[in-house]
């Protein structure tokens, strides 16, 4: 059982948050109080995760991968993994906890016995161009990584096959999701513009097939994330446009536009469990909790001093 | 009760309070790492009652000293010098305290049956779509009808655990929370561009989290005080100005009052200007003072006063009226307007030694009376006043002193008797010692009488 401050009915709800003030803040949800702040003194947080086990935080930042005990009261990090030349972009587990993947400015993917466990697990993917994101496909065997190149490399950690998709030439790619059911990819990139992909599995052993299905351009300038609600029926994209864009998966329709005066660009998002809400991050130094139906924000989570980049999430159900 | 049955924490305890009161950091250089309590934990467990395993599980097993928040740091002032130390030193604990994991590839591959316990491909769950509420929504559906906390807008200006900003630490009183709440103060971080009135709403929001049942007003009712370290409001300095930021007032100790009324504050503008008015009145208490001192040293200096001598049928004649450190003059003036004069005056001098007493009688409209008194005996008769004086006081007084009264406007008739006043203070002769003396007689048996 997680215990964040001793509240323990908030114990099963997490959000993160951090960004460029250094600094990672833990927020109580239906208040928008912040219940504690860590440091992470180094350098700015471009990632953070929750360990399946909700007992850690990792943050990546430049060169390193922090992790921070949630269940303590302890502001500093209790491991640190090094190793990496440049920014971390991505940091995400595996769903048992087995391992962790992380995505880095220095041309790779990389795999980690994060618990010390299984010294064979690591694992390098070594691309031509920085890597932006990193995404695990629901079957917890592939790995999805962009790069800055424009390239989706996918990279089946079993067998070590890895295919090239490249939806649009030296365009950036920023982010990749697919949703929970594995049954769609979708991918945003520098120019705003969304790709999505169907995808149908690959026998055993075989990589996973990916069929282009749509391409949208769901901002004006440079999209920075996207990712699909839980129950795969909504997709959330966000921007330097200073807006979120909810979109319906069924047809791509925009559902909802998040926005807000000064909020500047829209960094990260997350969909509660249900889809029924959804947090953002933002340069404004905020964290913003929106309804899904209405488009309205029900909460705003203050305390930041500059820009908030990254978020985490974990919900349960009631 | 249940902590002090449980060995674990026990032991982590002692090893927490080595740690926490050992200064130089050595003990925990040497604990840190090795999971005493963990390691022992398994091997304990034979010892554990077993109607105590379900606590074990709620209470952790680190003992209270490490759960401490830093709100409880202790502060003292001390040298720059020292606090770097200790700044190098608490980077070096918390380096200790981080393990440190390398990139490492195993060059050996790994065994297919490695591969495929790390590597399973799972099914991804379908039919995901549920209508299961999430534990979100119903917190948020549970507090819809809660009113937001009126002051997270300063949730921004919290300073704690920021990193490279710098940041203002205060022991804030909250006067008006319950005496029992009101006895220790609140360590208040925040940012160190923050403005008195954000610090207030900073100050408001921590408040109402920790006590939360406590009505809080809007930010404007209250201000921020100097305070005395054990909590004492200074209520000789105003509050500090809301507009003003943070940064600018070098108090750590404050108290945050609840105004009944509006009051004024202490801004900065108005402390320099405090500033002005104190040099504008010092300035203007020198001038006086100068001019005291010039008076002073100018009243030995022969001046001449045109006045009217008042005679004791209070008929009036116009006289000069010479006044130095030497002597008083009376001298007559030819009485321009009238064939009759009706007091005939003649010329006198009075050495000062004889004057004994100058006041002001009467202020009226038409101008100020004032009378000096001096002694008739003075001179060659000064020894037997002064036999008389022993032999009968009475009579002495009635025989010795005289008066003359005078008459001039406000002004001169001030001047006069504060410039005869300041020689008769500087001379200190025998004739006033005398008639001050006489003068208490007076006023001692007065009381005498009047108390028979």
């Amino acid at each position: 059982m997680v215990v964040i401050d001793g509240t323990s009915e908030n114990d099963q709800i997490i959000l993160a948050t951090g960004g460029y003030d250094h600094t990672i803040k833990i927020w109580q949800t239906h208040t928008g109080i912040c219940q504690r702040t860590m440091q992470h003194a180094e350098s700015q947080i471009n990632a953070l995760e929750i360990t399946p086990d909700k007992l850690c935080l990792a943050a990546s930042g430049y060169q390193h991968l922090r992790m921070y005990d949630l269940a303590s009261n302890n502001p500093n990090p209790t491991i640190n993994y090094e190793g990496m030349t440049k920014n971390v972009t991505g940091v995400g587990f595996q769903e048992d906890g087995k391992w962790m993947y992380t995505g880095s400015e220095d041309c790779s993917a990389r795999i980690w016995d994060y618990r010390l466990k299984s010294p064979h697990a690591a694992k390098i993917f070594q691309t031509s161009s920085p890597v932006t994101c990193v995404c695990l496909h629901p079957n917890q065997v592939e790995l999805l990584v962009g790069d800055q190149s424009g390239v989706i490399h996918l990279w089946d950690l079993k067998t070590d096959h890895n295919e090239q998709f490249i939806p649009e030439g030296d365009t950036m790619i920023l982010d990749i999701d697919i949703d929970s059911e594995g049954t769609h990819m979708a991918a945003v990139n520098s120019k705003g513009r969304c790709y999505i992909w169907s995808l149908t599995f690959g026998r055993e052993g075989e990589p996973t097939k990916m069929h282009p299905k749509h391409k949208f351009d769901a901002h004006k300038c440079q999209a920075l994330k996207c990712r699909f609600s839980p129950d795969a029926t909504l997709l959330v994209t966000t921007s330097a446009d200073q807006t979120a864009r909810i979109w319906k998966t069924c047809d791509f329709s925009l559902l909802q536009e998040l926005t807000q005066d000064n909020q500047r660009w829209v960094w990260d998002a997350v969909f509660s469990s249900d889809s029924q809400y959804i947090f953002t991050a933002s340069s404004d130094g905020c964290a913003k909790l929106w309804n899904v139906k209405s488009g309205h924000m029900e909460r705003e989570y203050a305390g930041h001093q500059k820009a908030v980049i990254a978020l985490a999430f974990r919900d349960a159900v009631a | 009760m249940a902590l002090y049955n449980n060995k674990l924490w026990l032991l982590s305890h002692i090893r927490d309070s080595f740690i926490s009161t050992d200064d130089t950091g050595m003990s925990e250089l040497v604990m840190v790492g090795d999971e005493v309590p963990k390691q022992l934990a398994d091997k304990l467990d034979c010892y554990r009652d077993p109607e105590d395993s379900e606590d074990d599980e709620d209470i952790s097993q680190e003992s209270y000293d490490f759960h401490l928040d830093m709100d409880f740091e202790v502060q003292r002032q001390r040298s720059n010098t020292a606090v770097r130390l200790e700044k190098l030193d608490n980077a070096k604990k918390r380096a200790a305290k981080v393990k440190n994991i390398k990139w490492e590839f195993c060059s050996v591959p790994p065994s297919e049956q490695e591969l495929t316990d790390l590597f399973v491909r799972k099914e991804p769950r379908k039919n995901v779509l549920s209508t299961k509420k999430s534990l979100l929504s119903e917190k948020l559906e549970q507090c819809t009808n809660l009113p937001q906390n009126p002051y997270i807008e300063y949730a921004k200006f919290d300073g704690s655990a920021q990193v490279g900003i710098l940041t203002r630490k205060y022991k804030i009183f909250l006067t008006m929370l319950p005496e029992e709440h009101r006895n220790y103060p609140m360590t208040v971080s925040c940012i160190a561009t923050a403005k008195i009135e954000e610090l207030i709403g900073f100050i408001l929001l921590k408040c109402s989290t920790i006590h939360g049942d406590f009505p809080l007003k809007p930010v404007s009712h209250y201000g921020l005080y100097i305070t005395e370290e054990d909590g004492e409001v200074d209520h000789d300095f105003p509050n500090l100005d809301p507009k003003e930021s943070v940064a600018k007032f070098g108090f750590t100790c404050l108290g945050l009052v609840e105004h009944k009324q509006i009051t004024k504050n202490v801004s900065f503008e108005s402390s320099q200007t405090m500033i002005q008015i104190d040099g504008t009145q010092q300035i203007t208490a020198n001038m006086h003072l100068m001019k005291v001192h010039t008076t002073a040293m100018e009243a030995p200096l022969y001046q001449s006063y045109r006045v009217y001598i008042v005679n004791k049928m209070r008929a009036k004649a116009e006289i000069q009226l010479g006044i130095s450190g030497e002597k008083i003059e009376i001298d007559p003036l030819q009485q321009k307007n009238s064939k009759f004069t009706f007091v005939r005056q003649k010329p006198v001098s009075h050495h000062i030694d004889s004057v004994a007493w100058c006041e002001v009688t009467d202020t009226k409209s038409s101008g100020t009376a004032f009378r000096v008194v001096y002694s008739s005996s003075f001179g060659g008769n000064t020894a037997n006043a002064n036999v008389a004086s022993t032999q009968s006081p009475i009579l002495q007084t009635s025989t010795s002193f005289k008066h003359y009264d005078f008459e001039a406007d406000h002004n001169t008739a001030e001047e006069i008797v504060q410039k005869i006043n300041l020689i008769l203070e500087l001379r200190s002769s025998g004739s006033r010692k005398e008639y001050l003396a006489s003068k208490e007689r007076k006023q001692r048996r007065r009381s005498f009488h009047s108390n028979k």
